[in-house]
Protein backbone atom coordinates (compact mmCIF):
# COMPACT_ATOMS: atom_id res chain seq x y z
CA UNK A 1 0.00 0.00 0.00
CA UNK A 2 2.05 3.08 -1.54
CA UNK A 3 -0.34 5.15 -2.92
CA UNK A 4 -4.03 6.91 -2.07
CA UNK A 5 -5.56 4.64 -4.78
CA UNK A 6 -4.08 1.93 -2.85
CA UNK A 7 -5.68 2.54 0.63
CA UNK A 8 -8.95 3.22 -1.05
CA UNK A 9 -9.60 0.56 -2.38
CA UNK A 10 -8.34 -1.55 0.83
CA UNK A 11 -11.28 0.65 2.76
CA UNK A 12 -13.52 -0.54 0.06
CA UNK A 13 -12.39 -4.03 0.43
CA UNK A 14 -13.01 -3.18 3.67
CA UNK A 15 -16.48 -2.03 3.23
CA UNK A 16 -17.38 -4.57 0.86
CA UNK A 17 -21.22 -5.79 1.18
CA UNK A 18 -22.41 -2.12 3.40
CA UNK A 19 -24.48 0.60 2.25
CA UNK A 20 -22.82 1.88 -0.72
CA UNK A 21 -23.40 5.32 0.11
CA UNK A 22 -21.45 4.68 3.48
CA UNK A 23 -18.41 3.84 1.55
CA UNK A 24 -18.55 6.56 -1.28
CA UNK A 25 -18.58 8.62 1.91
CA UNK A 26 -15.81 6.71 3.51
CA UNK A 27 -13.69 6.55 0.08
CA UNK A 28 -14.57 10.74 -0.25
CA UNK A 29 -13.35 11.58 3.40
CA UNK A 30 -10.21 9.37 3.09
CA UNK A 31 -9.11 10.61 -0.20
CA UNK A 32 -9.69 14.45 0.96
CA UNK A 33 -7.63 13.81 4.21
CA UNK A 34 -4.97 11.72 2.71
CA UNK A 35 -4.57 14.01 0.04
CA UNK A 36 -3.76 17.58 2.14
CA UNK A 37 -2.07 15.58 5.19
CA UNK A 38 0.45 14.17 1.84
CA UNK A 39 0.59 17.91 1.22
CA UNK A 40 1.21 18.71 4.56
CA UNK A 41 4.10 16.33 5.83
CA UNK A 42 5.82 17.11 2.75
CA UNK A 43 6.15 20.57 3.42
CA UNK A 44 7.03 19.93 6.62
CA UNK A 45 9.90 17.65 6.18
CA UNK A 46 10.83 18.02 2.15
CA UNK A 47 13.11 15.97 2.66
CA UNK A 48 10.92 12.57 3.53
CA UNK A 49 10.20 10.17 0.52
CA UNK A 50 6.82 9.30 -1.34
CA UNK A 51 6.32 6.43 0.40
CA UNK A 52 7.03 7.49 3.86
CA UNK A 53 4.99 10.54 3.37
CA UNK A 54 2.38 8.02 2.52
CA UNK A 55 2.85 6.10 5.29
CA UNK A 56 2.84 9.37 7.72
CA UNK A 57 -0.56 10.06 6.69
CA UNK A 58 -2.04 6.91 6.82
CA UNK A 59 -0.72 6.27 10.66
CA UNK A 60 -2.32 9.22 11.39
CA UNK A 61 -5.71 8.73 9.70
CA UNK A 62 -5.79 4.97 10.45
CA UNK A 63 -5.28 1.75 8.90
CA UNK A 64 -8.35 0.76 6.29
CA UNK A 65 -9.51 -1.72 8.31
CA UNK A 66 -9.58 0.76 12.04
CA UNK A 67 -11.46 3.46 9.74
CA UNK A 68 -14.01 0.97 8.47
CA UNK A 69 -15.02 -0.23 11.65
CA UNK A 70 -15.54 3.21 12.96
CA UNK A 71 -17.66 4.43 9.94
CA UNK A 72 -19.80 0.97 10.55
CA UNK A 73 -20.21 1.45 13.79
CA UNK A 74 -21.40 5.14 13.96
CA UNK A 75 -23.61 4.27 10.95
CA UNK A 76 -25.43 1.36 13.15
CA UNK A 77 -26.02 4.34 16.06
CA UNK A 78 -27.57 6.83 13.88
CA UNK A 79 -29.20 5.65 11.24
CA UNK A 80 -30.91 7.68 7.91
CA UNK A 81 -33.73 7.88 10.59
CA UNK A 82 -35.83 6.40 12.81
CA UNK A 83 -39.65 5.35 12.05
CA UNK A 84 -41.82 7.22 14.47
CA UNK A 85 -44.56 4.45 14.07
CA UNK A 86 -43.41 1.98 16.74
CA UNK A 87 -44.34 -1.32 16.62
CA UNK A 88 -46.55 -3.24 19.07
CA UNK A 89 -49.47 -1.00 18.87
CA UNK A 90 -52.92 -1.82 17.76
CA UNK A 91 -53.22 -2.14 13.78
CA UNK A 92 -55.81 0.44 14.14
CA UNK A 93 -53.23 3.39 16.00
CA UNK A 94 -50.64 1.76 13.30
CA UNK A 95 -53.15 2.80 11.02
CA UNK A 96 -54.17 6.24 12.37
CA UNK A 97 -50.76 6.42 13.28
CA UNK A 98 -49.81 8.01 9.90
CA UNK A 99 -50.83 11.70 10.16
CA UNK A 100 -48.43 11.17 13.46
CA UNK A 101 -45.33 10.16 11.19
CA UNK A 102 -42.62 13.20 10.19
CA UNK A 103 -41.80 10.27 7.79
CA UNK A 104 -45.64 10.31 6.00
CA UNK A 105 -45.15 14.32 5.13
CA UNK A 106 -41.91 14.00 3.84
CA UNK A 107 -43.30 11.92 1.45
CA UNK A 108 -46.09 13.96 0.72
CA UNK A 109 -43.39 17.15 0.53
CA UNK A 110 -41.59 14.76 -2.36
CA UNK A 111 -44.41 13.80 -4.42
CA UNK A 112 -45.50 17.85 -4.50
CA UNK A 113 -41.74 18.78 -5.61
CA UNK A 114 -40.89 15.79 -7.84
CA UNK A 115 -43.54 17.57 -10.45
CA UNK A 116 -41.48 20.70 -10.45
CA UNK A 117 -38.07 18.54 -9.93
CA UNK A 118 -38.98 16.54 -12.95
CA UNK A 119 -39.53 19.39 -15.05
CA UNK A 120 -36.58 20.65 -14.62
CA UNK A 121 -34.63 17.41 -14.88
CA UNK A 122 -36.30 16.91 -18.05
CA UNK A 123 -35.67 20.44 -19.71
CA UNK A 124 -32.34 20.63 -18.86
CA UNK A 125 -31.82 16.85 -20.24
CA UNK A 126 -33.54 17.55 -23.23
CA UNK A 127 -31.92 21.19 -23.85
CA UNK A 128 -28.54 19.02 -22.87
CA UNK A 129 -29.38 16.57 -25.51
CA UNK A 130 -30.38 18.27 -28.29
CA UNK A 131 -27.70 20.63 -27.92
CA UNK A 132 -25.18 18.15 -28.05
CA UNK A 133 -26.56 16.36 -31.14
CA UNK A 134 -26.37 19.70 -33.12
CA UNK A 135 -22.81 20.61 -32.26
CA UNK A 136 -21.40 16.68 -31.93
CA UNK A 137 -19.99 17.59 -35.01
CA UNK A 138 -18.20 20.45 -33.81
CA UNK A 139 -15.06 19.82 -31.63
CA UNK A 140 -17.29 22.54 -29.22
CA UNK A 141 -19.87 20.56 -28.63
CA UNK A 142 -17.30 18.05 -26.88
CA UNK A 143 -17.33 20.37 -24.29
CA UNK A 144 -20.78 21.21 -23.98
CA UNK A 145 -21.48 17.44 -23.67
CA UNK A 146 -18.74 17.42 -21.28
CA UNK A 147 -20.22 19.99 -19.61
CA UNK A 148 -23.62 18.28 -19.50
CA UNK A 149 -22.60 14.91 -18.57
CA UNK A 150 -20.94 16.66 -15.46
CA UNK A 151 -24.18 18.27 -14.71
CA UNK A 152 -25.36 15.33 -14.14
CA UNK A 153 -23.58 14.21 -11.21
CA UNK A 154 -24.38 17.51 -10.06
CA UNK A 155 -28.29 16.32 -10.36
CA UNK A 156 -27.78 13.08 -8.68
CA UNK A 157 -25.95 14.83 -5.81
CA UNK A 158 -28.60 17.53 -5.36
CA UNK A 159 -31.28 14.99 -6.23
CA UNK A 160 -29.91 12.66 -3.56
CA UNK A 161 -29.80 14.98 -1.31
CA UNK A 162 -33.73 15.58 -1.48
CA UNK A 163 -34.31 11.99 -1.57
CA UNK A 164 -32.60 11.76 2.16
CA UNK A 165 -34.21 14.56 3.47
CA UNK A 166 -37.80 13.82 2.27
CA UNK A 167 -38.28 10.13 2.12
CA UNK A 168 -35.14 9.46 4.76
CA UNK A 169 -33.32 6.75 2.21
CA UNK A 170 -29.49 7.21 2.33
CA UNK A 171 -27.76 8.33 -0.12
CA UNK A 172 -24.38 10.09 -1.25
CA UNK A 173 -23.07 13.06 0.65
CA UNK A 174 -20.28 14.09 -1.42
CA UNK A 175 -19.73 14.22 -4.94
CA UNK A 176 -17.73 11.98 -7.10
CA UNK A 177 -14.30 12.84 -7.89
CA UNK A 178 -12.20 12.32 -11.21
CA UNK A 179 -8.47 11.22 -10.82
CA UNK A 180 -6.23 14.54 -10.50
CA UNK A 181 -4.69 15.68 -13.95
CA UNK A 182 -6.97 13.99 -16.62
CA UNK A 183 -7.10 15.91 -19.63
CA UNK A 184 -10.82 16.77 -20.77
CA UNK A 185 -10.97 13.71 -23.46
CA UNK A 186 -10.10 11.00 -20.91
CA UNK A 187 -12.79 12.64 -18.51
CA UNK A 188 -15.34 12.37 -21.34
CA UNK A 189 -14.28 9.14 -22.00
CA UNK A 190 -14.48 8.33 -18.29
CA UNK A 191 -17.67 9.77 -18.07
CA UNK A 192 -18.77 7.95 -21.30
CA UNK A 193 -18.12 4.45 -20.17
CA UNK A 194 -20.06 5.05 -16.18
CA UNK A 195 -22.98 2.99 -15.69
CA UNK A 196 -23.85 5.92 -13.36
CA UNK A 197 -23.78 8.54 -16.18
CA UNK A 198 -26.70 6.80 -18.03
CA UNK A 199 -28.21 5.92 -15.03
CA UNK A 200 -28.53 9.49 -14.05
CA UNK A 201 -29.74 10.42 -17.40
CA UNK A 202 -32.51 7.85 -17.32
CA UNK A 203 -33.91 8.48 -13.85
CA UNK A 204 -33.78 12.78 -14.78
CA UNK A 205 -36.16 11.98 -17.91
CA UNK A 206 -38.41 9.61 -15.97
CA UNK A 207 -38.78 11.86 -13.04
CA UNK A 208 -40.96 13.81 -15.11
CA UNK A 209 -43.47 11.48 -16.11
CA UNK A 210 -43.16 9.87 -12.19
CA UNK A 211 -43.85 13.34 -10.86
CA UNK A 212 -46.91 13.60 -13.07
CA UNK A 213 -48.28 10.31 -12.10
CA UNK A 214 -47.37 11.22 -8.14
CA UNK A 215 -48.40 15.17 -8.22
CA UNK A 216 -51.76 13.96 -10.06
CA UNK A 217 -52.59 10.63 -7.89
CA UNK A 218 -51.87 12.73 -4.73
CA UNK A 219 -53.72 15.97 -5.53
CA UNK A 220 -57.20 13.81 -7.20
CA UNK A 221 -57.40 11.59 -4.00
CA UNK A 222 -56.71 14.15 -1.63
CA UNK A 223 -59.55 16.44 -3.53
CA UNK A 224 -61.88 13.49 -3.41
CA UNK A 225 -61.53 12.83 0.22
CA UNK A 226 -61.64 16.22 1.23
CA UNK A 227 -65.10 16.75 -0.94
CA UNK A 228 -66.25 13.63 0.51
CA UNK A 229 -65.81 15.00 4.01
CA UNK A 230 -67.46 18.48 2.84
CA UNK A 231 -70.42 17.20 0.35
CA UNK A 232 -73.01 16.98 2.81
CA UNK A 233 -72.96 20.26 4.19
CA UNK A 234 -72.61 21.71 0.98
CA UNK A 235 -75.73 20.18 -0.42
CA UNK A 236 -77.75 20.33 3.06
CA UNK A 237 -76.63 23.59 3.80
CA UNK A 238 -74.90 25.95 1.36
CA UNK A 239 -76.87 25.06 -1.26
CA UNK A 240 -80.74 24.41 0.09
CA UNK A 241 -80.57 27.12 2.62
CA UNK A 242 -79.60 29.48 -0.60
CA UNK A 243 -82.55 28.15 -2.84
CA UNK A 244 -80.11 26.71 -5.59
CA UNK A 245 -81.13 23.10 -4.99
CA UNK A 246 -84.58 22.53 -4.83
CA UNK A 247 -84.44 18.96 -6.95
CA UNK A 248 -85.58 16.02 -4.86
CA UNK A 249 -82.64 14.32 -6.38
CA UNK A 250 -79.93 16.80 -5.21
CA UNK A 251 -81.05 16.05 -1.28
CA UNK A 252 -78.48 13.88 0.64
CA UNK A 253 -80.47 12.69 3.64
CA UNK A 254 -79.09 14.02 6.86
CA UNK A 255 -77.74 10.41 8.67
CA UNK A 256 -75.47 9.87 5.91
CA UNK A 257 -73.51 12.78 6.83
CA UNK A 258 -71.05 11.25 9.32
CA UNK A 259 -70.62 7.89 6.50
CA UNK A 260 -69.65 10.81 4.16
CA UNK A 261 -67.19 12.17 6.68
CA UNK A 262 -65.74 8.69 7.60
CA UNK A 263 -65.61 8.04 4.11
CA UNK A 264 -63.45 11.05 3.89
CA UNK A 265 -61.22 10.38 6.25
CA UNK A 266 -60.72 6.87 5.47
CA UNK A 267 -59.55 8.02 2.28
CA UNK A 268 -57.27 10.78 3.15
CA UNK A 269 -55.95 8.10 5.36
CA UNK A 270 -54.96 5.63 2.64
CA UNK A 271 -53.94 8.63 0.90
CA UNK A 272 -51.41 8.89 3.00
CA UNK A 273 -50.35 5.20 3.00
CA UNK A 274 -49.74 5.90 -0.56
CA UNK A 275 -47.46 8.56 -0.31
CA UNK A 276 -45.65 6.64 1.71
CA UNK A 277 -45.66 3.76 -0.62
CA UNK A 278 -44.89 5.97 -3.68
CA UNK A 279 -42.01 7.45 -1.26
CA UNK A 280 -40.53 3.77 -0.40
CA UNK A 281 -40.38 2.66 -3.96
CA UNK A 282 -38.98 5.89 -5.16
CA UNK A 283 -36.61 5.72 -2.82
CA UNK A 284 -35.86 1.99 -4.16
CA UNK A 285 -35.68 3.33 -7.40
CA UNK A 286 -33.36 6.93 -6.72
CA UNK A 287 -30.78 4.19 -5.07
CA UNK A 288 -30.70 1.70 -7.73
CA UNK A 289 -30.54 5.04 -10.07
CA UNK A 290 -28.32 7.50 -8.07
CA UNK A 291 -25.83 5.62 -6.17
CA UNK A 292 -22.41 4.09 -7.73
CA UNK A 293 -22.44 0.32 -6.36
CA UNK B 1 3.29 -5.79 30.60
CA UNK B 2 2.24 -5.74 26.64
CA UNK B 3 -1.66 -6.17 28.25
CA UNK B 4 -1.15 -3.52 30.46
CA UNK B 5 -0.29 -1.11 27.95
CA UNK B 6 -3.09 -2.37 25.30
CA UNK B 7 -5.26 -2.00 28.49
CA UNK B 8 -4.39 1.87 28.72
CA UNK B 9 -4.75 2.16 25.22
CA UNK B 10 -7.77 0.77 25.44
CA UNK B 11 -8.89 3.21 27.99
CA UNK B 12 -7.45 6.14 26.44
CA UNK B 13 -9.55 5.60 23.05
CA UNK B 14 -12.39 4.76 24.96
CA UNK B 15 -12.74 8.23 26.23
CA UNK B 16 -11.48 10.15 23.80
CA UNK B 17 -14.26 8.58 21.50
CA UNK B 18 -16.83 9.44 23.90
CA UNK B 19 -15.73 12.88 23.70
CA UNK B 20 -14.43 13.59 20.05
CA UNK B 21 -18.25 14.92 19.14
CA UNK B 22 -17.97 17.71 22.02
CA UNK B 23 -14.36 18.38 21.23
CA UNK B 24 -15.25 18.90 17.39
CA UNK B 25 -18.07 21.11 17.95
CA UNK B 26 -16.20 22.97 20.38
CA UNK B 27 -13.40 23.59 17.57
CA UNK B 28 -15.74 24.60 14.98
CA UNK B 29 -17.68 27.00 17.62
CA UNK B 30 -14.64 28.70 18.01
CA UNK B 31 -13.91 28.87 14.60
CA UNK B 32 -15.05 32.30 12.72
CA UNK B 33 -14.90 30.37 9.20
CA UNK B 34 -16.06 26.80 8.14
CA UNK B 35 -13.08 24.14 8.33
CA UNK B 36 -12.60 21.56 6.68
CA UNK B 37 -11.06 17.73 8.28
CA UNK B 38 -8.00 18.37 7.91
CA UNK B 39 -7.68 22.02 9.15
CA UNK B 40 -9.66 20.17 12.29
CA UNK B 41 -7.21 17.78 12.66
CA UNK B 42 -4.20 20.39 12.33
CA UNK B 43 -6.14 22.37 15.20
CA UNK B 44 -6.42 19.21 17.34
CA UNK B 45 -2.91 18.71 16.63
CA UNK B 46 -1.92 21.87 18.16
CA UNK B 47 -3.82 21.43 21.12
CA UNK B 48 -1.36 18.42 22.78
CA UNK B 49 -0.67 14.88 22.09
CA UNK B 50 -4.28 13.67 23.41
CA UNK B 51 -6.41 13.03 20.22
CA UNK B 52 -2.92 11.55 18.50
CA UNK B 53 -4.15 8.33 19.95
CA UNK B 54 -7.62 8.43 18.46
CA UNK B 55 -6.76 8.14 14.51
CA UNK B 56 -7.30 11.39 12.42
CA UNK B 57 -10.02 8.90 10.41
CA UNK B 58 -12.32 8.10 13.12
CA UNK B 59 -13.35 12.09 13.37
CA UNK B 60 -15.16 11.84 9.97
CA UNK B 61 -17.50 9.72 10.76
CA UNK B 62 -18.17 11.66 13.67
CA UNK B 63 -18.40 14.73 11.54
CA UNK B 64 -21.47 13.23 9.45
CA UNK B 65 -22.98 11.81 12.11
CA UNK B 66 -22.86 15.63 14.09
CA UNK B 67 -24.78 16.91 10.50
CA UNK B 68 -27.12 14.57 10.26
CA UNK B 69 -28.62 15.66 13.47
CA UNK B 70 -28.28 19.16 12.27
CA UNK B 71 -25.43 20.80 14.55
CA UNK B 72 -23.14 21.26 12.41
CA UNK B 73 -23.94 21.98 8.22
CA UNK B 74 -21.69 21.60 5.54
CA UNK B 75 -20.93 22.61 2.01
CA UNK B 76 -18.46 20.89 -0.70
CA UNK B 77 -16.12 23.28 -2.79
CA UNK B 78 -13.79 22.67 -4.57
CA UNK B 79 -9.91 22.37 -3.98
CA UNK B 80 -7.12 23.45 -6.34
CA UNK B 81 -5.04 20.59 -5.21
CA UNK B 82 -6.75 17.82 -4.93
CA UNK B 83 -10.16 16.44 -4.53
CA UNK B 84 -13.18 18.70 -3.36
CA UNK B 85 -13.08 19.71 0.24
CA UNK B 86 -16.32 19.50 2.41
CA UNK B 87 -16.29 22.78 4.79
CA UNK B 88 -18.33 22.24 8.01
CA UNK B 89 -19.57 25.29 10.16
CA UNK B 90 -21.81 24.74 13.62
CA UNK B 91 -25.89 25.64 13.37
CA UNK B 92 -27.38 27.47 15.84
CA UNK B 93 -28.67 24.70 17.67
CA UNK B 94 -25.25 23.26 18.01
CA UNK B 95 -23.96 26.56 19.26
CA UNK B 96 -26.99 25.99 22.03
CA UNK B 97 -26.02 22.20 22.06
CA UNK B 98 -22.32 22.81 22.73
CA UNK B 99 -22.99 25.00 25.68
CA UNK B 100 -25.54 22.33 27.29
CA UNK B 101 -22.86 19.56 26.15
CA UNK B 102 -19.46 21.77 28.02
CA UNK B 103 -21.91 22.08 31.07
CA UNK B 104 -22.44 18.70 31.31
CA UNK B 105 -18.61 18.02 31.04
CA UNK B 106 -17.72 20.43 33.56
CA UNK B 107 -19.99 18.75 36.15
CA UNK B 108 -18.79 15.66 35.13
CA UNK B 109 -15.19 16.46 35.58
CA UNK B 110 -16.13 17.90 38.91
CA UNK B 111 -17.50 14.82 39.68
CA UNK B 112 -14.53 12.98 38.19
CA UNK B 113 -12.17 14.87 39.63
CA UNK B 114 -13.95 14.65 43.21
CA UNK B 115 -13.83 10.61 42.90
CA UNK B 116 -10.29 10.27 41.10
CA UNK B 117 -8.93 13.64 42.91
CA UNK B 118 -5.27 13.36 44.98
CA UNK B 119 -4.04 11.37 42.21
CA UNK B 120 -0.56 12.74 40.42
Amino acid sequence: MNTISDYLSELKKNLQGRDSALVQDALADAEEYLTDALAGVKEEQPGLSDSDAFSLAVEQYGLPGEIAQEYISIEKRTGPYSPNVKKGKSIFARFFGIFADSKTWGAVLFILISLITGCIYFSWSAAGISLTLGLILFIFGLFVLLFYLYSLRGIALLEGRLVEGLLGVRMPHRPLFMPKGMGWKEQLKMLFKEKHTWFTLIYTILQLPLGVIYFSLFIILIAASLSSCVFPFWVNGILKLNGLVSSINFTVSMWTTPLFILGGILLLTLTLWMCRGIGWLHGKWARLMLVVE
Amino acid sequence: MEERENNIKKFQKELLSGIAALVLLSVLDKSEKPLYGYQITKILGKGGKGFSLLKLGALYPVLRSLEKSTLLSSSVEPSFSGPPRRYYSITQEGKETVREWQKIWGQTQDFVNDIVGGVD
